[in-house]
């Protein structure tokens, strides 16, 4: 060709910029099949144990000589914007923790590789039947369970005690002992409970009889206004405007503070706030110690006695679909649903991935209440399109306006409204 | 300023000019107060600053917050401000000579479309980054550029080649021809001519909106968020995040003084330039 | 800083020291020689063109197409998208939301712009009757609230109007004696913008105050002296002789401000994470967010953000006017 067209031109020139600032790439994305890759992990938040990091790390790299595996920590808050993105790019990393109730939306969407044939390898029904669930997508199965966790209830010992009252047995007596605590101490939360942490307040709806949304045919039909799910708001209502002094608008953040300066008498929170709680005076965040023979932990009891149907917090884990070393992803997923790194979230006292290590969870008090929660946990709505519930911030927004003492019929009508447009969207 | 006074007014000018400075203190409390208080907070131990006291001086004084994010093992400090000193630099070079060289284009010379062109820039200001970024994302991933320097680079320029443009032509502007065409009477190439009189003349301008682009680049946060996810490739706003996390313990005093490191890059660039920079501004600013 | 300089206003421009007075405080009408340049001015946009055509007009016409299809999150990872013709639109408009949040981030643009033209005019104007070492203090004072990025002069307002520890409702408990304690600044919407609203006017006059002070500094001095000599006051000398010489510079600065508040995304985001109810106060720039990268819906996010630009554009359609109107001199 003599004469470029001016249109040519200007294709050549990005492209030559292009290749050439490639050049200067971070690079290590250069995997090959002769094993000398680079693994990436994505674990979310600070859940996972820096020992069971160090043993996935470790361990994935003497078993594969010549690869590496790197561990790089994300945060809850995004996360689904970051892994719309980040999964479906050429850089994507290998291995990403998912949040159980955010795992539909991306097997739905073909964002993670099928593990179906890999199923008995990585435990078979051995893993947490519910998250298996949540980790599968048309009968294809994309991402394993990773631990879980439900909430706990902590305590102090000498409150309780000072105001007559015991370890609640009923979803009543717990609402009638948190007011308690609450009128016999002034200026102090009977139970914390800041206005956006949507969490606690499921157990509410499921022990009156109530459902988030059930599905009908193809269509959700969002259940917040039925009868039984509003007696329930209206006891958390009760709580959060009668027994609790936490921020009305405010976040789950530093639950410690309150708790150690005297002011949170009892708090629902997962159960490694335990160590939150008895972190050094001195530490980056610092919690009392000397409350360690005052801590009390009981698992949220339900309507009618026993253990109340609590949600099922925790993270699924999967291969990306474009990973660009599956088979070295897959063995470093058999290592992190393998034994010896569960134990690890069995002691620091989330549920394994396993059924059948259930007893790793200790016998002391915190464990004993996380078994009694576990058994009798739930999920939020297998839909795909759930996680964008979640992603639009609807429950937080609406905790927050039932906490400030809003109209829970009309804003529960709304809620399902809402609810219902993005599921049935 | 003038002295030209009778001694009534004297008195009265006096009272007032009291009461301006008076104004003047009461403004520059408000203007330095979150800056002071982020620094003040960055030097308490985080127990101080949680508790039913609220100090106005840090009375227990630790840089334990600095030692803290300087090693914070999940971000380490020093590699996300290279990569955003990187980043932010060459985007504000890069821009001012691609800008430069437009804002020349559309002042010099008469074109077809240049009217078009101009409309571009200024419309092109109104699309929401936010709106984008998918597209974006998967225009640099097909260059192979995610996890890049060159891959945020180029979005930044981008970013901020619309304004700079727009404001450079407005000093481009305010330099007359006639001073070029009297050199090159004189001897010098137009290219020379442009070099040795135009330009001189548009440093505060070039400073001006250099400044713009810094701030922009520096500060942007959802895009460096998405494009270089990997901890190595971070920037600073999104190293900052990893200290703002929704569940669990978030370390108050370590995030201010993060912002506090975050700020005084910033900070100490403002102070270099602000002399032309104050200058620079009327002039893109005037011509509209 | 030197004395304001009496301006040679006839000359187009004049260096004095290293102040460049431009000529547009004046504003010459000249015809400006422009050359025909033949491919040179050509040559001189490719760099600007192509980074724009790769950056912002490509992902712009995927935006454009995105907003006429069903795309959501599974379209991301590779299925096909289907076109819908205006269905993403018409759910848009049908959506009281959406008009909640255009009305709400309207008010609020109005709102920021009004009183940050104003607070950033009256701060040049006292900056004008300072001495020098008063002048040195405000500007330092400026330069610092300016130079503070966005992000973490949010971070660092909310901390202040932090429900619990924060140092406002600490000094209005114990020093005013009224009862803050634990008042939640962000929980009632039109508190929350009242915070967001300091956040963003609180970065921003400083831009406008040195702006608009450059702009004062070349208003010749004889004309102002000649006003008052002639009994106008202070008002009146700004109405008469001030604003319609800096015509231009308010212009310009208003409808950035303009452009700059109605997107406002970083201080609303960041605040909304601190507290407050999201729905009740989200803003245009956070309702794209949401709606695109928040629920995984492209094709509405496209359609929202279209509409944004179409109505900036419409706002602003007398300035591109007058735009295009020079532009043709």
């Amino acid at each position: 060709m003599r004469k470029l067209s001016s249109a040519t031109r200007v294709v050549a020139l990005g492209a030559v910029a292009a290749v050439a600032l490639a050049g200067c790439s971070a690079g290590g994305n250069e995997g090959t099949e002769s094993g000398s890759a680079e693994i990436r992990v994505w674990l979310v938040g600070t859940d996972t144990p820096e020992e069971a990091r160090d043993l996935l790390k470790e361990t994935f790299e003497e078993e594969n000589p010549g690869s590496t595996l790197v561990i790089e920590e994300q945060s809850w808050t995004g996360l689904v914007d970051l892994l719309t993105t980040s999964l479906s790019g050429s850089d994507s990393p290998d291995i990403v923790e998912v949040g159980n109730t955010q795992a539909a939306a991306f097997t739905s969407a073909g964002a993670f590789l099928d593990l179906t044939e890999h199923y008995e390898d990585l435990g078979g029904d051995d893993l947490l039947p519910g998250f298996v669930e949540a980790g599968t997508y048309e009968d294809t199965f994309y991402a394993a369970p990773l631990y879980s966790g439900s909430r706990l209830v902590f305590y102090k010992k000498d409150a309780l005690e000072a105001a007559g009252l015991s370890v609640p047995t009923s979803l009543e007596e717990y609402i009638s002992n948190a007011e308690e605590l609450a009128a016999a101490n002034p200026g102090k939360s009977g139970l914390w409970w800041p206005g956006q942490d949507w969490y606690n307040a499921l157990p509410f709806i499921w022990e009156n009889g109530g459902e988030i949304a059930v599905a009908d045919g193809e269509e959700w039909d969002a259940q917040f206004s039925s009868d039984e799910s509003i007696a329930g708001l209206e006891q958390v209502q009760q709580l959060m405007t009668t027994a609790s002094l936490a921020p009305k608008d405010g976040n789950e953040t530093n639950p410690q503070v309150g708790y150690c300066e005297g002011t949170t008498l009892q708090l629902s929170a997962p159960s490694w706030v335990k160590w939150s709680i008895l972190a050094p005076a001195d530490a980056e965040a610092p919690g009392c110690p000397e409350e360690e023979a005052n801590l009390g932990v009981y698992a949220l009891p339900g309507a009618d006695g026993g253990a109340a149907q609590v949600f099922a917090g925790g993270s699924n884990v999967a291969i990306s679909a474009n990973s660009e070393n599956p088979e070295l992803a897959l063995e470093a997923l058999k290592i992190i649903l393998g034994d010896e790194f569960q134990t690890i979230y069995g002691e620091n006292g989330l549920v394994p991935a396993k059924l059948s290590l259930a007893e790793t969870l200790g016998t002391d008090e915190v464990a004993q209440a996380s078994t009694a929660a576990a058994g009798n946990a739930r999920l939020t709505p297998a839909s795909p399109k759930w996680a964008d519930v979640e992603a639009a911030g609807l429950l937080q927004d609406f905790f927050v306006k039932i906490a400030q003492g809003g109209d829970i019929p009309s804003l529960a009508e709304q809620l399902d409204a809402d609810i219902e447009g993005i599921l049935n969207g | 300023m003038t002295t030209t006074t009778a001694s009534p007014h004297r008195t009265r000018r006096r009272v007032a000019s009291v009461l301006y400075s008076a104004l003047a203190v009461v403004i520059f409390i408000v203007s330095v107060f979150p800056v002071y208080w982020m620094v003040q907070t960055s030097f308490q131990p985080n127990s101080e600053i949680i508790g039913s006291d609220v100090n106005f001086w840090p009375e227990q004084f630790t840089l334990r917050n600095y030692e803290t994010v300087f090693q914070a093992s999940r971000a380490p400090f020093v590699p996300a401000f290279m990569n955003s000193l990187t980043i932010t630099l060459l985007t504000v070079a890069i821009a001012l000579v691609f800008a430069f060289l437009a804002a020349l284009a559309v002042t010099r010379f008469r074109f077809k479309s240049r009217r078009a062109f101009i409309l571009t820039i200024l419309i092109v200001q109104m699309i929401p980054a936010e709106a984008v970024i998918v597209s974006m994302y998967r225009v640099l991933d097909s260059w192979s550029l995610l996890n890049t320097i060159a891959g945020l680079t180029i979005v930044y320029v981008a970013t901020v080649l619309p304004f700079t443009i727009w404001t450079l032509r407005g000093f481009v502007n305010g330099v007359p021809v006639d001073l070029e065409e009297a050199a090159m009477i004189d001897g010098l190439s137009r290219i020379g001519a442009f070099w040795k009189i135009t330009f001189p003349l548009l440093a505060p301008g070039l400073v001006a909106t250099g400044v713009f682009g810094f701030i922009q680049a520096w500060n942007e946060f959802l895009l460096a968020l998405v494009v270089n996810s990997r901890p190595e490739m971070m920037t600073l706003p999104v190293w900052l995040r990893t200290f703002l996390v929704a569940t669990g313990t978030t370390n108050w005093a370590a995030i201010m003084a993060g912002s506090t490191l975050m700020s005084i890059p910033v900070i100490i660039f403002f102070l270099l330039v602000q002399r032309r920079m104050a200058s620079g501004l009327v002039g893109g600013a005037v011509k509209g | 800083m030197t004395a304001p300089v009496s301006t040679i206003a006839s000359a187009p421009t004049a260096v004095d020291g290293e102040r460049l007075v431009t000529p547009g405080v004046q504003p010459p009408r000249f015809k400006r020689p422009r050359r025909r340049g033949g491919f040179t001015p050509y040559a001189l946009l490719v760099p600007t063109l192509i980074a724009l055509a790769a950056i912002t007009f490509w992902p712009l016409l995927q935006l454009i197409i995105i907003s006429f299809q069903e795309f959501g999150r599974a379209q991301v990872f590779g299925a096909p998208a289907p076109f819908v013709g205006f269905d993403n639109y018409a759910a848009v408009l049908a959506d009281p939301t959406y008009w909640a949040v255009m009305g709400r981030s309207v008010a609020f643009c109005v709102v920021l712009v009004v009183v940050t033209m104003l607070a950033g005019t009256l701060v040049a104007l006292l900056m004008t009757r300072l001495n020098a070492f008063f002048r040195v203090l405000l500007s330092v004072g400026l330069l610092l609230a300016w130079a503070m990025p966005a992000l973490t002069a949010t971070i660092v307002w909310g901390w202040m109007f932090d429900t619990s520890y924060g140092v406002v409702n600490f000094m209005l408990t114990n020093g005013l004696g009224l009862d803050f304690a634990q008042h939640s600044w962000l929980v009632e919407p039109l508190s929350f913008f009242f915070v967001a609203g300091l956040v963003i006017v609180w970065g921003a006059v400083p831009f406008v105050a040195f702006t608009i002070y450059a702009g004062l500094t070349q208003v010749p001095e004889e004309v102002l002296e000649a006003a008052q000599l002639d009994g106008a006051g202070a008002f009146q000398r700004f109405r008469l002789i001030i604003f319609p010489y800096l015509r231009s510079v308010f212009l310009v600065v208003t409808i950035l401000q303009v452009i700059w508040d109605l997107k406002v995304f970083t201080q609303i985001f960041a605040l909304q994470n601190i507290g407050g109810v999201r729905e009740l106060t989200s803003t245009l720039g956070v309702y794209i967010y949401q709606n695109s990268l928040g629920t995984g819906e492209y094709g509405t996010g496209g359609a929202i953000a279209v509409l944004t630009v179409i109505f900036m554009l419409a706002i602003s359609f007398l300035y591109v006017r007058q735009v295009v109107k020079e532009e043709e001199l």
